[in-house]
């Protein structure tokens, strides 16, 4: 029952671990595949997931960090969940070090939808936790083979504190770089930082580009969300050019076990990227 | 073809299909019938009105163990548990059950990733569909021929039975059907009279009425979609539900499952067992947010899905109107007349 | 004397309209029409005009106390009783996940209650053998006398034969069945945990598919987190769909608690539940 069965996962390795905020409960594992077709079958796009997968623990769908543009292995960003739902998987991960094995069933959902980001200008909304497979679009879009294929690349990330900001070093390099144009905010500085404060709803009204042929690409937790989809209605954007990723509870991924619906759509297997203008076609169920 | 027996003769076809592979058929329990792999061929028994549990479980049983593990070893020493499926036979399903497997198949095999379980389990059965008795009335909560499905209807059958009396008549429908009732000698051919009976009986079944009549299904689907948001609608029609899933683990066509990793000292499995969208942790998210925390909200997910979502997604209602939800609630929640109150008897009539 | 179901109809249907005109009530939970006759509700009543959806009659067991919980502390809530749901009613008292002041309890003197799959009169097997509600505000008919007295216990006789190894037979066989619908908990008055154990992850008590481990742990756990708390109604018995006779269980743990703690369960909201109680009088049976 191994060949094509969606539900065994492939054996991984962690080659690498970056505890990336000094809460450490966020860090990132850079996976590398144990065969070599795994590998090969594991294509990939920004924006898609895959499930984490522990035998005796469980799974846990977690966005892919890294970009398909980096051969050779896959990231992804994991924080140590709950403590109103104890998160298995994550905790044991948190518990592992490099040379561990896990399983990894994937790639799965669909992807930020490049061909339509094609040609035109992005401005990148992360907030928080929420950035990973943010980080996976930019750096898919910054890739000497895909640069030109994208307009004015605008990103807006903000955190709570610096301390909780993922990527530091990538966004020290965006920052350096001049094709794209880096706003980091914090809601809350310390003694050393020295960027901007400021919540990233109120950062967006002044940083955001025209809407002329522009796609916003938003990802936070639902009080940012909340608060900067109305920023971008006033600057002028349709709700077919604001997308986001929705987060309901999976467990197979591959729309058949029914748990993350929201109305008709799977947010699995038809998400978990969606427009604004499909969201809104859909019922508030989640 | 219009082959026949005895039903005195049961065990004896019974016996015959388990030398063959597997037999799984309708058996007496303490509480009523349920599908069962027939270890004895007196345990047969057709003398029944339906199961308890659908026979969905033949294809998607309520456990499908996927991997063995050991807790503290490697991934690498895990190992995937092989199917092994012999040659199987279900025996004596209900027209409107073997309905349930057509749209379960858009779900499982016909769309999307191909769930391999369900495939393989279906490929290796050979269904034998039995007729409702039309002599006696239909059940209170039943409703398939709301739903165009016919008391004596063979669509989805490989091989499909009437009872006359104690005479048992077996016509096959499929291919596969054919191959199986050709290695049956000892099925005698049926009279002319008998073929007479059977077609009528067939015929006669589309107009064999259950509870209601007349849906568009379109219709209901659209009706769903406005009344979503109508909370006092969906808390008064929730008002007596418990919250249990009785109503979607002996439903035909609730597919909804968790995968669970289940250790025992160190010895595990995981799994995929059935879940239900109505407990109360279906939709908790690790975070702790839950869209779905009052009863309403879960009770409106499940009707929704059956009468709304699913035809929007797959162009088929998700019901056969086997009434499996409304006998064994136990508090009796007609989920018909969820749906008669939603459309405020708009889109049909209730003879 | 016979009782008239029809006139507890009436009386409900009279109550509920007064009580919730006057506001004296905003929700009135009593029984409504189902898909047939043999096959009632639970009905809520909100507005004066749905008293006229109010039934009652031999096949109306619900314990309509297992809803009052759902309900935002304060609400004034009427409550359909009869004998076990009034005890059902005390416990969530003494318990503190009701308070007296926000109830009015409509008292339903009765027997004769049937179960709609069997036919069966209920009684004695599977309602604690009372007639009378145990507290009620209005009392919907006159108190029944004169009706044989029934011990709750009388149907364990059978199954008290039956030695220890007989026993998890028995249950081992019974519980092989379960299919972890949980309409027993979803049934019950008392079962209001949220989560429950058995959906607990960590620790995670038990599987979730239906294997004998994990279905005796579901089972007997919940046995046991109702000692001294099953107020007999048989609720749990009846939701079941494939027949588990959990209510013998639930007698023979009420019987043992109250043969060593001298309290039923739900009688008197003066008591406080017997296993929370600690008394230096207590019996040490329980050690033994």
């Amino acid at each position: 029952m191994t060949e094509n069965n969606p539900y065994i996962p492939m054996p991984v390795e962690i080659s690498k671990v970056i505890d990336e905020v000094d809460s450490h409960d966020i860090k990132t594992f850079r996976f590398t595949f144990l065969n070599k077709e795994d590998e090969e079958n594991f294509k990939y796009l920004p924006g898609q997931f895959a499930e984490l997968s522990i035998y005796g623990k469980g799974e846990s769908p977690i966005g892919i960090a890294s970009s398909p543009t980096q051969a050779g292995y896959v990231e992804f960003t994991v924080q140590r969940a709950g403590t109103i739902v104890p998160g298995l998987v994550t905790a044991a991960l948190h518990d592992m070090d490099e040379g561990g094995k896990i399983g990894l069933r994937g790639p799965l959902g669909h992807s930020w939808p490049i061909e339509f980001l094609e040609k035109k200008d992005i401005v990148v909304v992360g907030g928080g936790f929420a950035f990973t497979t943010l980080r996976s679009l930019i750096n898919f879009m910054l890739h000497e083979d895909n640069r030109s294929r994208f307009g004015e690349i605008t990103v807006i990330y903000g955190a709570r504190t610096p301390g909780l900001l993922l990527y530091k070093d990538e966004l020290a390099q965006w920052e350096k770089r001049d094709d794209i144009k880096t706003v980091i905010t914090v809601d809350k500085g310390d003694d050393t930082w020295t960027g901007r404060q400021g919540f990233v709803p109120a950062v967006c009204r002044e940083v955001a580009p025209s809407p002329k042929n522009t796609v916003a690409v938003i990802c936070g937790p639902p009080i940012m969300i909340k608060f900067t989809l109305p920023v971008f209605f006033e600057l002028g954007f349709s709700k077919e050019n604001i997308l986001t990723s929705l987060e309901m509870r999976m467990k197979c991924g591959i729309g058949k076990c029914g748990r993350c619906n929201v109305g008709y759509k799977y947010v699995c297997s038809d998400g978990p990227v969606f427009s604004l203008a499909q969201l809104e076609e859909l019922p508030r169920d989640f | 073809m219009l082959k026949k027996t005895t039903i005195d003769k049961l065990p004896e076809l019974a016996a015959a299909l388990m030398e063959k592979g597997t037999l799984v058929a309708p058996v007496k329990e303490d509480a009523g019938f349920n599908f069962r792999e027939i270890t004895d061929a007196k345990q047969v028994d057709l003398i029944f009105h339906n199961t308890i549990i659908s026979p969905k479980s033949a294809f998607f049983p309520q456990v499908e163990d996927f991997v063995r593990y050991q807790t503290g070893k490697s991934i690498l020493e895990a190992a995937p548990v092989e199917l092994n499926l012999k040659p199987t036979f279900l025996f004596g399903v209900r027209p409107c059950d073997v309905k349930s497997f057509q749209i379960m198949d858009i779900h499982f095999s016909g769309t999307g990733v191909v769930d391999p379980y369900w495939q393989k389990r279906r490929e290796a059965t050979t269904i034998f569909g039995f007729a409702f008795d039309m002599n006696e009335a239909a059940d209170a909560a039943e409703f398939y021929h709301t739903l165009g499905i016919g008391a004596a209807d063979p669509e989805g059958s490989d091989i499909f039975m009437v009872r006359k009396d104690d005479i048992l008549m077996l016509k096959v429908i499929t291919p596969k059907g054919e191959k199986l009732m050709t290695g049956l000698s000892f099925l005698t051919d049926a009279s002319a009279d008998e073929i007479k009976y059977f077609d009528d009986y067939i015929t006669k079944g589309y107009d064999y009425k259950t509870c209601y009549t007349c849906v568009d299904t379109e219709a209901i689907a659209r009706e769903f979609e406005a009344i979503f948001d109508n909370a006092d609608f969906w808390t008064k029609i929730s008002d007596a539900c418990l919250s249990c899933g009785v109503c979607t683990f002996v439903c035909p066509t609730c597919y909804c499952f968790d995968i669970c990793d289940e250790t025992l000292f160190s010895q595990g499995t995981r799994r995929r067992v059935w879940d239900a969208c109505m407990f109360t942790d279906f939709t908790l998210e690790a975070s702790g947010h839950n869209p779905r925390t009052k009863v309403y909200q879960r009770l409106r997910q499940k009707v929704c899905h059956k009468y709304s979502y699913h035809i929007r997604k797959y162009g088929v209602i998700s019901c056969v109107g086997c009434g499996r939800c409304t006998r064994y609630c136990p508090v009796n929640i007609d989920i018909f007349s969820i749906v008669e109150e939603a459309v405020k008897a708009k889109w049909y009539k209730r003879l | 004397m016979t009782i008239s179901f029809k006139q507890i109809e009436e009386k409900l249907k009279t109550e509920a309209k007064r009580l919730l005109e006057s506001g004296q009530a905003s929700v009135v939970l009593a029984y409504g029409k189902g898909y047939d006759e043999k096959h009632p509700m639970p009905y809520v009543a909100r507005n004066p005009s749905d008293v006229a959806n109010i039934v009652f009659n031999e096949y109306c067991n619900y314990n309509m106390a297992r809803y009052l919980v759902r309900y935002p502390a304060g609400t004034k809530i009427a409550v359909a009783v009869k004998a076990a749901d009034s005890r059902a009613v005390i416990q969530l008292i003494q318990e503190e996940k009701v308070k007296r002041e926000d109830l009015v309890l409509l008292g339903i003197p009765v027997y004769g209650m049937k179960n709609p799959k069997t036919q069966e009169i209920i009684d004695g097997k599977t309602t604690g053998g009372l007639y009378n509600p145990v507290l009620y505000d209005i009392l919907l008919g006159d108190e029944v006398h004169g009706q044989a007295i029934q011990s709750p216990y009388d149907v364990l006789a059978a199954y008290e034969l039956m030695d220890k190894e007989a026993r998890f037979a028995f249950w081992k066989k019974e519980f092989d069945k379960c299919i972890r619908c949980y309409a027993c908990r979803k049934a019950c008055p008392m079962c209001y945990c949220d989560p429950c154990f058995i959906d607990q992850n960590k620790p995670k008590w038990g599987d979730k598919s239906p294997q004998s481990h994990g279905n005796l742990m579901y089972h007997l756990t919940r046995f046991h987190h109702l000692a001294g708390r099953c107020i007999d109604c048989g609720e749990c018995s009846r939701a079941c769909p494939v027949d588990i006779p959990l209510y013998l269980f639930h007698k023979k743990v009420a019987k043992e608690c109250e043969e060593m703690f001298g309290q039923a369960a739900g009688m008197s909201i003066e008591d406080k539940p017997a296993l929370v109680n600690f008394r230096v009088d207590d019996s040490d049976k329980i050690l033994e």
